[in-house]
């Protein structure tokens, strides 16, 4: 049995239903039992967080007030340009891919240490890149960790994207403070952050289990 | 001298043989498959070519460059699942592999490439195409949603017809020839956006840069209702439009607003600092 076979069945091993060549594979492979002890440990915990870490529905609500406040969206415009319509979605839809790329990025990152092009060997507590020139946020740390086993060079592309995007977003953001009705930057704002989304699901993609 | 010249073919070719032979495998697949199959192909290093074949049948020759990488195949129904497993050591020249595919023209097709050229020809299903340095080329596709992502791969979309076609890039360039369709998004950071075609189908066309550049070249025969504004770069265009009212054309930055024809088409052309420019063709 393949790791990529004994992966397509761990939702079913988890609930105990399992064949004697998983576990054969298990007692040979120990990056599969070392996946499936962390994703018993995280079960575990993940237990205990869903009651008390569920956002409320008022969170997000003041969240889209504040936003609206700041000019950051509006209303549906009169004008003949419309907005794509997922817009209004968008303002939380993004937000899901960079919650994944955090959790699912510690998760790979503790079992997938070594990615192809690598010829250094790794340690599992990898440290995050560098230290950048500029200062970046908590979520842009987030994707350069999940990526930071990659070869330099696609690291360095990584952070380089990164760095466009956020340009993109600071220079539409500006202008849409500037001029909150302003519906032409509404939309740059939210083709900046969909540009944002792709970094995210590109790395999460390429971190998952099945691509090694 | 031309003998000159096949025999240095011919040493090239077999020099080129020789490397190749020594560690390359050919695996050929076949799957039986119903209407609709779908097929997904994630290879982290190398090109994927996808082309119409038969009905009800996949066909995929993969070469492998090395024992560092091998074939995980899975099917299940109408849904095919192939990926490139790299096993540890592998690099981005020891991790190539190299495919060829034959689908069923509907099939929905999903290709995940890093490096390598992602190509898909004359199908008809949803194509799903996303890459960091990967190129991508469609041609010859209709009716389908056609989806790609790209970091800094360059995209060229020829005779695309009747889709729902969007594209994310960071830094590569899309390049559009006789595309046309109901939706045709592009949204590109500091890649260069290029098209040429119609703007038929009575389509939605948005085109969408940081710093990147925009041509868009129409026939004069174009029917469509035009927007174009640059935050901070020049605005050109080449028609004569009929004037229209736009709210928010005298803000900051150039743009221009009109129709042509019957303003079937809408196309929105809008760069925070790059340049628009858009084109008659001359013929």
């Amino acid at each position: 049995m393949k790791c990529v076979e004994f992966e397509r069945v761990l939702p079913e091993y988890l609930e105990g239903n399992y064949l004697p060549a998983q576990q054969a594979h298990l007692q040979t492979c120990a990056a599969c039992s070392n996946l499936l002890a962390d994703l018993k440990l995280i079960s575990e915990q993940a237990k205990s967080l869903i009651a008390s870490h569920e956002p409320s529905p008022a969170l997000w609500n003041a969240l889209e007030e504040r936003l609206r406040r700041e000019g950051l969206i509006r209303q549906a415009q009169p004008s003949g340009f419309r907005l794509r319509s997922f817009s209004s979605r968008w303002r939380l839809a993004w937000l899901v891919p960079v919650a994944a790329a955090i959790a699912i990025g510690t998760v790979v990152k503790l079992h997938y240490p070594m990615k192809a092009g690598d010829t250094q060997p790794v340690v599992r507590q990898e440290s995050i890149p560098a230290p950048p020139a500029k200062p970046i946020s908590s979520e842009d740390l987030q994707l350069l960790t999940t990526v930071a086993e990659r070869p330099p060079a696609q690291r360095a592309k990584y952070r380089a994207n990164l760095d466009d995007a956020n340009s993109f977003i600071r220079d539409a953001e500006q202008s849409a403070k500037q001029d909150p009705s302003d519906i032409f930057m509404q939309q740059m704002l939210i083709n900046a952050y969909e540009q944002k989304q792709m970094l995210y699901d590109l790395a999460v993609y390429r971190s998952e289990p099945g691509e090694q | 001298m031309r003998t000159q010249r096949a025999l240095r073919a011919a040493t090239v070719l077999m020099f080129a043989g020789m490397a190749f032979g020594t560690s390359t495998v050919r695996k050929d697949l076949h799957f039986r498959v119903g209407k609709h199959p779908t097929v997904s192909i994630n290879n982290p290093y190398g090109p994927i070519t996808v082309r119409a074949g038969a009905p009800q049948q996949v066909v995929v020759v993969a070469m492998l460059h090395s024992d560092r990488v091998e074939l995980d195949q899975s099917q299940s129904r109408n849904r095919i699942n192939l990926v490139s497993h790299l096993l540890p050591g592998a690099d981005s020249i020891s991790g190539v592999v190299e495919y060829e595919v034959l689908v069923p023209p509907d099939a929905d097709v999903t290709l995940h490439a890093d490096t390598g050229t992602l190509h898909a020809e004359k199908l008809h299903g949803d194509l799903t195409m996303e890459g960091v340095n990967a190129a991508m080329e469609v041609v010859d596709c209709a009716d389908g949603h056609v989806h790609l992502k790209t970091l800094n791969g360059n995209v060229n979309l020829t005779n695309v017809r009747n889709g729902h076609v969007e594209v994310v890039s960071m830094n590569g360039d899309v390049v559009m020839t006789g595309v046309s369709g109901p939706y045709v998004s592009v949204n590109s950071n500091s890649g260069r956006i290029q098209y040429d075609g119609d703007f038929g189908g009575e389509g939605e066309y948005n085109f969408i840069s940081h710093t990147g550049n925009i041509e868009a070249m129409a026939p004069p025969y174009a029917s469509i209702d035009v927007l174009a504004r640059s935050n901070q770069g020049p605005v050109e265009s080449d028609f004569s439009l009929e004037p229209k009212h736009a709210p928010f054309i005298s803000r900051t930055g150039s743009a221009f607003t009109g129709t042509l024809g019957k303003a079937a088409s809408s196309v929105r052309l809008f760069s925070f600092s790059g340049k628009i420019h858009l084109k008659k063709r001359q013929n």
